[in-house]
Parts: structure tokens; sequence; C-alpha cells
């Protein structure tokens, strides 16, 4: 049989340890009071019984047996509320309130005490059996006297208390399972938004948040950290989602491609024509095409998924400006273009290495495709007055279009007139990739605008944190 | 020139076993990195070319196994589709050289002769001699038949790096990583742009080419 819920909670079962801790401790607690305060009004009674016995004593040194008997016959019969007994040597009753002593088996060394009960008659007539408490002696003569009170009152007074006690016990318990039950049920609604997410993600719904309260406790923190970690990994699977169709939908053309033409030259060669040689070839230079893209798609992939770049390390990025520059400058000068670095020296970095020249070969590979022969192409690295590095790229090619600068940073996306240029369009997306896995950005801009026919250029920053 | 391949892809083994037979080398195939390991302690190799991810004893296992005990021939570490650190990892294991895969296979002969010639050229020289070509490396200077030629200093960095592999094919990946040490994939022809500047100014005004192209592989310097 399966408890509950409610039952099963971690509040619930601490509440319960926590009640049986508590109870303990309020039954030595209430256990103290019961012997303070109920043994008193015993002992106060006891004490007023005491006192009439050393009184009557009192008489019976003075006065002997007559006295003694008088005095007893005069107490009996007026306001005081003792039961007397007074007996000669033998046990026969001399006089007293009551008929016989209520100490059946006495034995006659020293003061014996005894609680019994006694029988009464109240005012309408029903008999009533009271507690009482008495004490007997022998006299010096051999008489026995008897002295008890009805304690029924005091008796009543202690069994208010007790019952006072047994009902805190209980409401100790109540209040405490009442407590135990709403803290529990408080935690479980809190918990239980937590465990729908759970559910509702487990199920495949990974657009699912929890709630947060606003009640900035342990609860929020957790939602909290649950919906960012929930953000990160939708943003990865949508990353992969979408990097998983970008590479079907970008080699399959040129693996069609690559197979098409692997079958035509098979079909040629069985008939002793064409050059198999060269299909062959061709067919190396698609399959290293398709693996190139292949190979870019994964490290933006792997990238974006490590969320930071692996290896970094602090160096020179100065120098490696100055080695960017001096690789390009050339295929620059080769294709006509004006190139020229302003590099601020010794500017230290922390980072990949290697991503970040990868990052700029590859916007220095830009700039020098799209701007035509006679243009101009610059490279600088600087430190911003933020204390941010740049290394931008200035060129004087026809430029991006405002409206398509955030569109070309992404995957396979290629404008209409940079079709006929080689690329698979992921140059920038790996600069954007490497930017963010630094924590920085990359930056598009205008160039140096329209002159003579170029124009107006772009302007490509990749912007790095300061170090400290 | 013998090479043990230690790679657990059988079929890659073959092609890479057949590729290297027609190149000229003596191949042995070991299928896991201890069959690999036992294979080396034999010795008698040229090149190890080691995978990286293989069962009983993975590539970096194999590699500093070997270099613990004192063997030191050459090895070229092979890791699929390699990020930056699965390098790193292979060259601090004691690997000499890395190729990731798929690779072409100009590229992976280039490297092997690489490092299989390497242990040839010892001793420290100050003077490069190929052919006509003669390269003074204390006073940095190059003549070529008694002419000197004027070079800046990455060519000059290239053209030591040729000469010290003279007759050997060279790839651009090879000389981007050995000359200019980065190790990303140029998108385009920096290199080229680079080479043919330096065969301009050391073959220019000669009735023979010295450095040449290599088709589908990179580039050669003749003596």
């Amino acid at each position: 049989m399966r408890l509950p819920r409610l039952f099963r909670t971690t509040p619930f079962r601490l509440t319960l340890l926590f009640l049986a801790l508590f109870a303990a401790a309020a039954s030595a607690f209430l256990g103290y009071i019961y012997v303070a305060t109920a043994g008193e009004v015993n002992r106060r009674a006891d004490a007023e019984i005491s006192r009439e016995m050393e009184s009557l004593e009192a008489a019976y040194r003075q006065g002997g047996v007559n006295a003694l008997n008088q005095a007893i016959v005069e107490r009996a019969t007026g306001e005081r509320p003792f039961l007397y007994f007074l007996a000669d040597k033998s046990g026969k009753r001399i006089s007293g309130s009551i008929e016989a002593s209520p100490l059946d088996e006495f034995k006659g060394d020293g003061p014996s005490w005894a609680s019994f009960k006694v029988t009464e008659t109240d005012l309408d007539g029903a008999e009533m059996r009271n507690a009482a408490r008495g004490v007997q002696e022998r006299l010096a003569g051999g008489e026995v006297l008897f002295v008890g009170a009805d304690v029924a009152a005091s008796e009543g007074y202690v069994r208010k208390i007790v019952r006072a006690l047994w009902g805190a016990g209980a409401l100790v318990i109540i209040l405490g399972l009442a407590g135990g039950v709403l803290i529990s049920r408080n935690v479980s609604r809190s918990m239980q938004g937590l465990v729908d997410l759970v559910a509702a993600v487990q199920a495949g719904d990974l657009h699912a948040r929890a709630k947060v309260r606003g009640a900035r406790d342990e609860y929020d923190e957790l939602a909290e950290g649950l919906n960012d970690m929930l953000d990160r990994i939708e943003r990865l699977m949508g990353g992969l989602r979408h990097a998983g169709d970008a590479i079907a939908h970008d080699l399959r053309s040129p693996l069609t491609r690559l197979r098409a033409r692997m079958e035509v030259a098979l079909i040629d060669a069985e008939n002793g024509k064409g050059d198999p040689v060269a299909a062959l070839e061709t067919a190396l230079q698609d399959a290293d095409g398709v693996l190139k893209t292949f190979n870019a798609v994964l490290a933006i992939a792997r990238l974006q998924a490590a969320g930071q770049a692996p290896d970094q390390q602090s160096f020179d990025s100065s120098e490696l400006a100055s080695d960017m520059a001096e690789l390009y400058e050339a295929s620059c000068e080769d294709k006509g273009l004006d190139f020229k670095a302003e590099i601020t020296p010794a500017l230290t970095i922390r980072g990949n290495r290697e991503f970040i020249a990868q990052a700029l070969a590859n916007i220095l590979d830009n700039a020098i495709k799209y701007t035509p022969s006679g243009g101009a192409v610059m490279l600088r690295a600087r430190r911003r007055s933020s204390g941010e590095l740049e290394f931008s790229v200035t060129d004087t090619g026809p430029g991006v279009p405002d409206a398509d600068r955030a569109r070309v940073v992404q995957r396979f996306v290629r404008l209409e007139n940079s079709r006929s240029e080689p690329g698979a369009g992921l140059g920038l997306s790996l600069v954007q990739a490497v930017a963010a896995s630094h924590g920085g950005r990359l930056e598009l801009a205008e160039g140096p605008g329209e002159y003579d026919g170029f124009g107006p250029g772009l302007r490509v920053a990749l912007v790095l944190p300061r170090v400290e | 020139m013998r090479i043990l391949i230690i790679e657990d892809d059988i079929e890659a083994a073959g092609a890479m076993s057949h590729g290297l037979t027609e190149a000229g080398y003596a191949c042995v195939h070991a299928a896991d990195g201890e069959a690999g390991l036992t294979e080396a302690g034999k010795g008698g190799f040229d090149v190890l070319i080691v995978d990286r991810m293989m069962p009983k004893k993975d590539g970096v296992e194999v590699v500093e196994t070997l270099r613990r005990e004192g063997d030191n021939t050459p090895v070229l570490f092979l890791s699929a589709l390699g990020e930056v650190s699965d390098r790193v990892v292979g060259l601090k294991a004691g690997a000499d050289d890395y190729l990731v895969k798929p690779y072409a296979f100009a590229e992976l002969i280039a490297r092997v002769e690489a490092l299989s010639r390497r242990r040839e050229t010892g001793a420290v020289a100050t003077t490069l001699k190929v052919g006509e070509l003669e390269m003074n490396l204390i006073n940095r200077t190059v003549h070529r038949a008694g002419q000197e030629i004027d070079l800046q200093p990455r060519e000059f960095q290239l053209l030591e790096f040729m000469m010290r592999h003279a007759g050997q094919s060279v790839t651009r990946t090879m000389l981007l990583e050995k000359v200019w040490e980065y190790h990303f994939d140029p998108q385009t022809n920096v290199i080229d742009v680079h080479v043919s500047r330096l065969r301009s100014k050391i073959d220019k005004g000669f009735d023979r080419a010295m450095l040449q192209t290599v088709r589908g592989a990179g580039y050669r310097l003749d003596p």
C-alpha cells in the first residue's frame, strides 16, 4: 500500500521526526510540572494532617485518654475537615467520626500513612466515595489514634492538572502534525512546479520553464538554475539541429555532384572513353571541398557547444596580427590591392591562438576575395578606450548592405553577388563563434565609403574583452 | 625504409599501407595499441604512424610508453577531425608530427618522408647546400651559383625549410605549420603566393627551376 503523496514527502518525514523529538521533550516538561504541582498538593494535605495529629497528641500528653477523647468529640462535631478515630489497646473503638480505622493491618511502629476512600453523603443524599488520606499512631498508653482528611478537593485539582497535561500533550502532537502537513504542503507546492517541469522536459517539451515566484529563496534559485540550464540545452540543441540541417543541405549538392561524376567516369572508363585519372582528380577535389565544409561546421559547432574556446593562454596578439599581415600582404599585392597594417605593439591577450589566427585569416580572406583590383585592404589591431582589443579589417569592396549584415554571419548564408566566389559561407560564422567563445563579438560596419567606383566597403572587427 | 602503422581501422590501414608501399616504403601493420608496442619493441622502424583512438591502448599511451622506454623513433600521430587540443595532447605525449584524418595522401607521404629523413641531418650545420644553392645560417645570406639573393626574413625561413627537406615534397599545410607556426586551415592560396615570390627570387635568371610544384601535393626543392 502506498501512502498518500503528502506523507511520503521529505518535509513531512522530517516533521514527524521533529515531532517525536518535540513530544519527548514535552513529556519530560509535563512530567516535571506534574511532580511539582500534584506532589505539592499531597504534601500540603499531609502537613495539615500531621499538624492536627500533633495537637491531639499534645492534648493526650496533658490530660490522657479522657482529654483526647473530649478533644476528638469536640473537633469531630466542629467544622474541621478531619476524620478521627480513637481505639483502646485492644482495638475497640472509643470515639471518632468514623466507625473503623481504614488501616486494617496496623503494626504500631511509629506513624503510618495511608490513602483510602471515604464514603460521604452529599446534600442530595447521593453517596460519594472520596479520596482521603490519613495517619495512624499508637499513643504512649497503647491507644490507637487515627487522623485523616478528605482530599477529594485537592485530588480533583491534581486530576485537573493531569488532564490539562494530557491535553497539552495531545495539543502538541496535533499542532505538530498540522504544522508538518502545512510545511510539507508548502514545500511540496514549491517542489511540484520543478517536478512537473522535469516531467515535461523528460516528455520532450524543451520549451517548458519553471515558474520563478520572486520569493528569492532557494526554490527560486533552483528554478532559475534549471531555466538557465534548459535555455542552454535548447540553444545547443537548436544549434545542433541547425548545424545538422545545414550540413545535410550544403553537403547534399556536392556529394550528389561527386557521385554523378564518378558514375559518369565509371561508364566512360568501361567504354574506354574519357580520362579516368582526370575524373578521379576532380572527384578528389570535390571530396576535399565537402570535407572542408564539414570541418568548418564541426569547428563552429564545437566552439558553440563548449561555450569557451579550449587551450586558452596568454600571448602577444600584436605578433599574431603582424604574422597575419605578413601572410596576407603577398596575396593582396598579387591581386593588385593596396595593403596596409596598423598594429599597436604588445597587445597581450588571453585566448586560443589558432582560433584567433583562423578568425583573422577568414576576415582577411573575405576582404581580399571581395575587393576588386585597385582597391585597398587595411588591417588594424588596437586597444579601444574601453580596454577591449579590436582587430579590424577594412576593405573598399562592395560592402554588405545594412539589412544583410546580421544575416551574413549566419551559417551557409551567402549574398547573391558572392555566389560566383568559392566558399561555403562559413567564414564569418566561424569568426562569430571564435569571438563568442572568447567572450567577445563580431562587428560589421560600413567601410570608408564610395569613391572612384569603389566602396562603400566593409569594416569587420573582431572585438575581444580586455585582459585583466 | 620501414614503417609501422598502428591503426585499428583495418581498411584505413590497408589503404595507407598500399599507398606507402607504392611510394617505396615497407609497411608493418598492428591492429591495436598493445600489438603496436610489441611490434615497435622489435625495432628497426624509421617512422611509426600511430592512430589516436584504439582499443586496448590508445595512441597517447603508446607514444608515452615508447618514449619512456627510450625509443625515439619519429612518430606521426593521427586523429580524426582534430581539435587543437588533440594536437597538443599528441605532441605533448612525444609525437613528432600530427595529421588530421581524413588527410590527402600526398600530405601523409610528405610528412612521413620529412620524419624519416629527419634523423639523417642530426648535426648542427652552419651552412646548407642544395645543388647550386648555398645558405649561410650565421650571417643569413643565400647564394645561387655564387650570385647573392636578397631575401626577406620569412622568405629566408621558407627557403631554409625547403633546403632542409630538399628532394622531398612539402605541402602547403606543412609550410604554414613549420615556417609560420600556425595550425589553421588557410581558405585561399596564401602559401602559394609566398612560394611563388620565393621562386621568382631564386629561379629568375637561371635556366633551371629548382623550386618545383608537385601536383596535388605542394612543392619540392630539387638540387
